[in-house]
């Protein structure tokens, strides 16, 4: 009971720190100083205290799009193992409704930007919209050779019986790790998918997305991104950290990744520059091989037995 | 039973009654008697289906048909409370779609009057167990659904596509045909049971009735690649009547298909993974095909094909469970086929019902001459978003439940020690995910192109109004389906457990507790994310309580003469990841380029040919009016020639007679 508060704190709090350390590791490797690590707690505060602009061509959807995004995200990491492996939710293939939780969110961001009527957002919503369906498969991909490896569905008992498991299952935890990592990425719109950097149209995937929000809307949008990387990091962590240690080392495991989590998409950030448009989708069938590398791996270990 | 004859009854009655009174009064009459009618049809019905009780009826019509039994068991039941309410519901819609239509020369008494026949005939062929009076109730629903769908005849496509139609429809009655005649044959009679009886010791006959049947009732279904009917049908017919013909018509094939499985007796693994490629081909096909069509009941028609895919998953995978003896495999499967069968009637049903009401208010099907209606038509938008939140499979809504339920029959089947069910489960996982997505990006382009941003032509700009109320009550109550099966799952899905029991030939069935309580878990995780939306919404309203909220233009980076022609398309909207699937479409353009220095004119069309049509259908009625074309020489038009052909035929026939 008392971890699961704790746990809801980590998803409340923590992806601000996420986003700040990005923007500090990015800093860094810039030789720069850099904004504080807090600075999106204060963005967000600013936000808060800010009114709107509604653009008038937009109806209803405009405004309770970022609300039901934010939301889908909130619900789903409820559902996915935070520490110890044990999500607060406990589902049987609870990836299943997890994906499709997060695709609600996603329907909805895409309606909310179509609403505005303009060409800007328009092309953000086609872009983001095609890149979200090319991940799918290779998510379920994913889970299902691991479903199949491991014989249970759940995110807990997976993590579990993995980790307990020969050095097939080591690699695939290691290849599995790769692949939320790279999910995050596109998720959550960073380089090499998106540049955050190029704020709101110049890139014109998700950022641009948000174009026409302010105020309150604004500063839940960009929380949900942070949360989004939280909950993937999330994720990786529970594969990693070794299961059937004490919960505070447990939690120092936890932290650790999430810090070298996001240190490495600010790395990633820093060193590399966004993919041409027509490099996107090569990109994502890079996902597509490395999920089915994992299937075959299970099947590699099935045709063993 | 007797009160299942006496509801049909009504219903056919009801549609001559109403030749008495004029054309306002008519449909009203007819509504009456429907609701009657369906009231008595589905006493019987609800008993079946929640008592298992089995209900049969013997009759005797003629010699040569024989002994007719009518046997209502909880399948049937299942089917009948479908057809009967999704036909009801679009029926009540109709007394204010087809006002519009009145004082215009247009024969409402036939459409009324098919309609009933559709409807009853529907109902009646889920209990028919005699081969013969089967066919000819078939070709009763198909005809009276021929004249349905030509409602509108003064435009040259409705006649062309109703023909068309008309032509498939006799195709698959051929197969049918010929695998009664098959099956009538070797046991010398009509009934149902015998065969059942004569096909558990022969295999070989078994496999072909299994194929001409699967044949025969998939071009009803609609499965690739016999669906070349389905998208110029939809769209030709009037609202209703696409709404019946997708939610109860399409579901009359895989009632076939499912009885056929009951005939043939356990599945051999042949079938079941012929069964699994054709329905996934089906569902993917069909949802890339949508993606592309501006039409939007034709964008509606190609998303029934995708769903009926699977549907037609859903069936398979519960099979492989019967081979395998995995018994979650099979409840789970056959529970989500079953729960999907009635959640796309649902959602179907109320999507083009709705679609109808986007037609009578801008008199166009071109969604990219729409935009701008949710602002006119708000209740109208607002039940469109819960029907593409529900086809896309998302929770809270029913879509979700039904294809959770099959993933989960994948994932449970994935246990199955055999590589190729490996091979198979996990690549239909990827199919199902990828189906998935495609039909949310189909739908979130179908609903911001009609209802979002600025209306792109006079069509919409000049709807001033919602539709009228009977229009909309009737949808409303679909609503509320759709929200009762998405957040209670665990008691909506109780409605499938007897049909299923008659499937497994078991006496009475019921999900184990496991189940039951990860359906409540699912139930809970809706219930939380309506309640967290809800209350990060108050949050919002709080935190906005004392700041300013002013209107203003859309951003358009410093551009200042925005137009309704900025916007994106539904072209381009799906413009990226169609690129992905160039070719999979024939697509012929219609290019006039700009020329000169001052070009005047310039256009581009592109048009988006179905692959199957192009590249087999019409080639092969080509190299049909080719062989034709030899045999003209046998009509010369003259009479004396027939005289002779006359002649000639009666001497062979004298000495015919002769020799034999």
């Amino acid at each position: 009971m008392f971890l699961n508060i704790i746990n809801i704190f980590i998803l409340l709090f923590i992806p601000f720190l996420f986003v700040g350390l990005i923007n500090k590791t990015k800093a860094f490797w810039g030789g720069k100083k850099g904004a504080s690590v807090l600075q999106p707690y204060y963005d967000f505060f600013r936000l808060l205290k800010k009114g709107q602009v509604i653009s008038n061509t937009s109806s209803f959807i405009f405004l309770i799009f970022p609300t039901l995004s934010f939301a889908s995200l909130l619900v789903a990491g409820i559902l996915i193992p935070m520490v110890a492996s044990k999500p607060l939710i406990n589902l049987d293939a609870g990836f299943i409704v997890f994906a499709y939780i997060l695709a609600f969110g996603k329907f909805f961001l895409l309606i909310g930007a179509m609403d505005t009527g303009s060409s800007f957002e328009g092309m953000g919503a086609s872009r983001e919209a095609s890149f979200s369906t090319m991940i799918e498969p290779a998510f379920f991909i994913t889970m299902a050779s691991i479903a199949s490896f491991t014989g249970v569905f759940s995110f807990e008992s997976i993590s579990l019986i993995l980790k307990g498991s020969s050095e097939t299952g080591m690699l695939i935890i290691i290849l599995t790790v790769i692949v939320f990592f790279i999910m995050m990425l596109i998720e959550a719109g960073r380089v090499p998918i998106d540049d955050p950097d190029t704020h709101l149209e110049l890139t014109m995937i998700h950022e641009v997305i948000i174009l026409d929000n302010s105020g309150f809307d604004l500063a839940i949008l960009t929380y949900s991104s942070g949360i989004k990387m939280l909950i993937f990091s999330s994720l990786i962590a529970s594969l990693l950290i070794p299961s059937g240690i004490s919960y505070i080392l447990s939690y120092i495991f936890y932290f650790f990744i999430i810090f070298i989590s996001a240190s490495l998409v600010g790395t990633i950030e820093a060193s590399f520059a966004r993919l041409r448009m027509t490099r996107i989708f090569e990109f994502i069938f890079f996902l597509s091989s490395l999920s089915l590398i994992i299937f075959s791996l299970t099947a590699i270990k099935f045709s063993g037995n | 039973m007797y009160y299942l004859l006496f509801g049909l009854g009504l219903i056919l009655a009801g549609s001559i009654f109403a030749l008495i009174f004029s054309e306002k009064i008519k449909i009203y009459i007819f509504t009456v008697f429907l609701t009657l009618g369906v009231f008595f049809v589905c006493y019987p019905v609800i008993q079946s289906l929640i008592f298992t009780k089995i209900y049969s009826i013997n009759f005797f019509i003629s010699s040569f048909v024989g002994p007719v039994k009518l046997v209502l068991d909880p399948l049937s039941s299942f089917f009948i409370l479908i057809i009967s309410f999704m036909s009801l519901i679009a029926v009540i819609y109709s007394s204010s779609y087809l006002k519009p239509y009145f004082g215009k020369d247009k024969n409402i008494n036939f459409h009324l009057i098919n309609l009933s026949i559709l409807i009853s005939s529907m109902i009646l062929l889920t209990t028919v167990q005699n081969a013969l009076f089967f066919l000819i109730v078939w070709e009763f629903m198909s005809l009276s659904s021929f004249f349905l769908v030509i409602f509108e005849n003064d435009k040259k496509e409705v006649l062309a596509s109703g023909i068309n139609y008309l032509i498939f429809m006799h195709i698959s009655f051929l197969f049918l045909t010929a695998s009664f005649i098959l099956l009538s044959i070797k046991t010398s009679s009509f009934d149902f049971d015998t065969f059942k009886i004569f096909l558990s010791s022969d295999k070989i006959t078994s496999n072909i009735v299994f194929l001409l049947f699967f044949i025969g009732f998939g071009i009803k279904a609609g499965f690739v690649p016999f669906h070349s009917w389905l998208p110029k049908a939809h769209p030709a017919a009037p609202s209703h009547v696409s709404a019946i013909m997708s939610s109860c018509m399409i579901k009359i094939g895989i009632y076939g298909i499912i009885r056929t499985l009951l005939l043939v007796g356990t599945p051999s693994l042949k079938i079941t993974y012929m069964l699994f490629a054709v329905s996934i081909i089906t569902s993917l096909y069909g949802i890339l095909y949508a993606l592309v069509q501006r039409n939007i009941k034709k964008l509606l028609a190609y998303s029934s094909i995708e769903n009926i895919g699977i549907i037609g998953v859903g069936i398979a995978v519960g099979m492989l469970g019967i081979i395998y003896k995995q018994e979650a495999v099979v409840f789970l499967g056959f529970t989500g086929s079953l729960m999907h069968i009635l959640n796309h009637s649902i959602f179907k049903n109320l999507l083009f019902l709705l679609s109808g009401a986007i037609y009578q208010k801008t008199h166009t099907k071109n969604i990219e001459k729409l935009g701008g209606l949710i602002k006119s038509m708000p209740y109208t938008a607002i039940f469109f978003l819960i029907a593409s939140l529900a086809i896309s499979g998302l929770p809270p809504f029913n879509g979700f439940i039904s294809e959770f339920l099959i993933y989960f029959g994948m994932l449970k089947g994935l246990q199955i020690k055999e590589f190729h069910s490996l091979l198979i489960f996990t690549f239909s996982i990827a199919c199902f995910a990828l189906v998935g997505t495609m039909s949310l990006l189909c739908f979130s382009k179908a609903f911001s192109i009609i209802f979002l941003g600025i209306a792109r032509s006079k069509n919409s700009s000049e709807v001033k109004s919602d539709v009228s109320a009977p229009m909309i009550f009737p949808l409303f109550v679909l609503v509320v389906l759709i929200f009762f099966i998405g957040i209670l799952p665990q008691y909506a899905v109780r409605i499938v457990f007897n049909p299923i029991a008659t499937i497994l030939g078991t006496s009475s069935f019921s999900f184990p507790a496991t189940t039951l309580n990860l359906l409540s878990t699912l139930s809970f995780s809706s219930i939380l994310l309506i309640s967290v939306s809800g209350l990060i919404f108050l949050i919002r309203k709080i935190i906005l309580k004392n700041k300013i909220i002013y209107k203003a233009k859309t951003w358009g980076c410093a551009y200042e003469a925005p137009n309704s022609k900025m916007q994106y398309t539904g072209s381009s909207y799906i413009s990226p990841f169609l690129s992905l699937t160039k070719p999979f479409f024939t697509t012929e353009l219609d290019m006039k380029k700009p020329k000169g220095y001052f070009p005047k004119e310039a256009s581009f069309k592109i048009y988006i040919k179905d692959i199957f049509e192009y590249h087999f259908i019409i080639p092969l009625i080509n190299v049909n009016k080719k062989l034709s074309k030899s045999f003209y020489w046998i009509q010369k038009g003259d009479s004396q020639t027939y005289i002779l052909y006359g002649l000639v035929f009666l001497i062979l026939a004298i000495i015919g007679l002769a020799f034999f």
